[in-house]
């Protein structure tokens, strides 16, 4: 009898996995997801690219001006992706302005995240009047038609890169206020949070070492989506004309320079226009694994 | 019914206050003095006293708040105010526009329906199968594309090299006849909708899974009704409910994709307006299209809303939501 008991215990010993932490789940479930791995290669030779740019081309994308060999069309040897109407390389204008667009995706990503998981927190930790009023205010923003009210604010602050990052933040935190506020409501009110609350830690170290993480994996996805839409609002801005000075290298400036010659030099629009959508497909692909591997409840 | 609709009418009324004031604010910081982007021309300017007189007439010596308050009650009579670059009053230049731009926000409308439905009913019946990995293939590229780019690889091909279609300008349905209309509609309308078929192949699916595994779907298939009866009378009505919702967002989406798409294709509406009146600094037009494409939106998703509570009763007796 007690020798089977043994045994018993033997077997369950074997059968019982080998435990794993929540964050190498996380990773483990990411990888098998074969797209999402593919985004975030194509991603990384992105990045690496476009950081190291005078790696990659031995032009200079505003200086060097080949007058000679304008509007050359792709497949030359000395300019693979061809020239523009300045005789400018296009591949090291791609380079370099992915440098700028990726920027500026990650910038406002950053700062309408670090606004709106403030107010998000905040208001879903201590409620009360001011989180209503807060949350009314981000319901407010949230029914805008942003890109409308990003034009009228960039008309108002003037055309440059930094006023294009500074309203598409303005116009993109509510998002990160609403997913972060649900979050907290329902984790606040967990046994670990009221028993740091009993153990009388302040409300500031229970909001960001017990909150806070656990309600990371929702924030990320949508840090991630928030890149790839940032990036394409910013080109969106960047061809109405309200971005940086023209000379300098982005793919939403390339764009809205190659309008003016479709008829001519069509690649002049189509190439930075593949950028773009390969960097945001990346990143919509990365979202996605995340979210699969994040939550596999919600993977349908 | 009515205290939902009388409720849902009255939660618009402070939206559109914060709107008004944030518009009103923006142009109340613009850079440079009203007076002179009017009056003043490069070789005279106006002499102190005719300034003194204009900004009395106009207002414009008062407060803050009280320019505001007569912002607010002009808009209400609607007058957003004369535009400094043609002079003409505001809120007509903006409405003559809309019927343009709500005609091709509703053809995309309509043709991202008519991708989005069978896609996305294809990608959930076929389950795990290569039309669903197709479709949401599609779908997540149709997301990632900037529409406007879209919009000029179209105009590229069909207009430029091979000749199909009119590259700019608009025609009108009546006069000119449907497959004029048509021609001039297909570009513009295939990019703005490009974006919003995607995001809606994707809820549609997933929505339709959702509803799939529900129990009422399971009893159905089992008293033994035939698949069509299952999926067209029992699933696909309830899965539409959570989609009819994102589609009233998204049209915040159409109004402000349209003022670049209508850029692109020289649309004659209220988004080119928009896109000409930044380029000559005029303010005021872009304070009254931004108030006016804004309260345009709120409109249509309180109407939305209201006909979506008039179907699902279970919206509108959901107090607290």
């Amino acid at each position: 009898m007690e020798k089977e008991r043994e045994k018993d215990f033997e077997f369950e010993d074997e059968i019982s996995l080998p435990v794993t932490s929540y964050w190498k789940d996380v990773v483990r479930r990411f990888c098998k997801n074969r797209i999402a791995v593919l985004g975030l290669i194509l991603l990384t030779i992105i990045v690496v690219l476009c950081a190291g740019a005078p790696l990659f081309t031995r032009y200079d994308p505003v200086m060097d001006m080949d007058l000679m060999n304008m509007l050359t069309p792709p497949g030359d040897r000395e300019h693979p992706l061809g020239t523009d109407d300045l005789g400018r390389d296009i591949w090291c204008r791609l380079l370099y302005g992915g440098r700028s667009s990726l920027l500026t995706g990650l910038s406002v990503a950053a700062f309408a995240a670090v606004i709106g998981v403030t107010i998000g927190l905040y208001s879903g930790y201590f409620g009360g009047i001011v989180e209503s009023l807060l949350m009314r205010f981000t319901d407010i923003m949230l029914s805008f038609p942003f890109l409308i009210v990003a034009i009228a604010i960039m008309s108002v602050l003037g055309s440059s890169q930094k006023n294009i990052i500074m309203t598409l933040a303005i116009t993109s935190w509510p998002r990160f206020a609403r997913l972060t506020r649900g979050q907290v409501l329902s984790v606040k009110n967990m046994e670990y949070v009221e028993s740091a609350r009993v153990a009388g830690f302040k409300d500031v170290r229970i909001l960001f070492r017990h909150v806070l993480p656990n309600c990371i994996g929702p924030l990320i996805i949508q840090g991630t989506l928030a890149v790839g839409s940032a990036i394409l609002s910013a080109a969106s801005l960047n061809y109405l004309g309200l971005g940086a000075d023209a000379a300098a290298p982005d793919w939403g400036m390339m764009l809205s320079q190659g309008k003016n010659y479709l008829q001519l030099a069509p690649y002049l629009t189509t190439i930075p226009g593949i950028a773009i959508s390969i960097t945001v497909l990346s990143m919509n692909w990365i979202g996605d694994g995340l979210r699969d591997a994040f939550d596999p409840k919600m993977r349908k | 019914m009515w205290s939902y609709m009388i409720r849902r009418i009255l939660q618009a009324i402070p939206t559109l206050l914060v709107i008004s004031f944030l518009i009103f604010s923006l142009l109340y910081i613009t850079p440079g003095d009203p007076v002179e982007l009017i009056f003043g021309t490069e070789d005279q300017s106006l002499s102190e006293e005719q300034r003194q007189i204009i900004m009395e007439e106009w207002g414009l010596d008062q407060p803050f708040l009280i320019r505001y308050k007569n912002f607010v009650f002009n808009a209400l009579q609607g007058d957003l105010g004369t535009s400094y670059a043609t002079g003409q009053p505001v809120f007509e230049s903006v409405i003559e526009r809309m019927p343009a731009t709500f005609t091709l926000a509703a053809f995309a409308m309509v043709l991202s329906l008519l991708i989005s439905v069978p896609l996305g009913m294809l990608a959930a019946l076929k389950h795990n199968s290569i039309w669903d990995s197709l479709a949401t293939a599609l779908a997540t590229i149709g997301v990632s594309l900037p529409k406007f780019w879209f919009g000029l690889v179209l105009m590229i091909y069909f207009s430029l090299k091979w000749g199909l279609l009119p590259s700019t300008g608009s025609a009108d349905l009546m006069t000119d006849g449907p497959v004029e209309f048509l021609k001039h509609i297909i570009m513009p309308g295939s990019a703005l909708a490009l974006g919003m078929a995607a995001t809606q192949t994707r809820m549609i699916r997933s929505s339709m899974l959702d509803v799939l595994g529900q129990d009422y779907v399971r009893y159905a298939r089992s008293k033994g009704l035939k698949e069509k009866a299952v999926i067209w009378g029992h699933a696909f009505k309830n899965a539409m409910i959570p989609v009819i919702t994102v589609i009233g967002s998204e049209i915040g989406g159409l109004l402000g994709g349209a003022v670049v798409t209508e850029s692109i294709f020289s649309w004659p509406g209220v988004g080119r307006l928009a896109v000409n009146s930044i380029s000559k600094r005029d303010y005021p037009m872009i304070q009254g299209i931004t108030l006016l494409l804004c309260t345009s939106y709120l409109l249509i998703n309180l109407l939305v809303d209201i006909v979506y509570a008039w179907v699902d009763p279970r919206i509108r007796l959901d107090k607290k939501s």
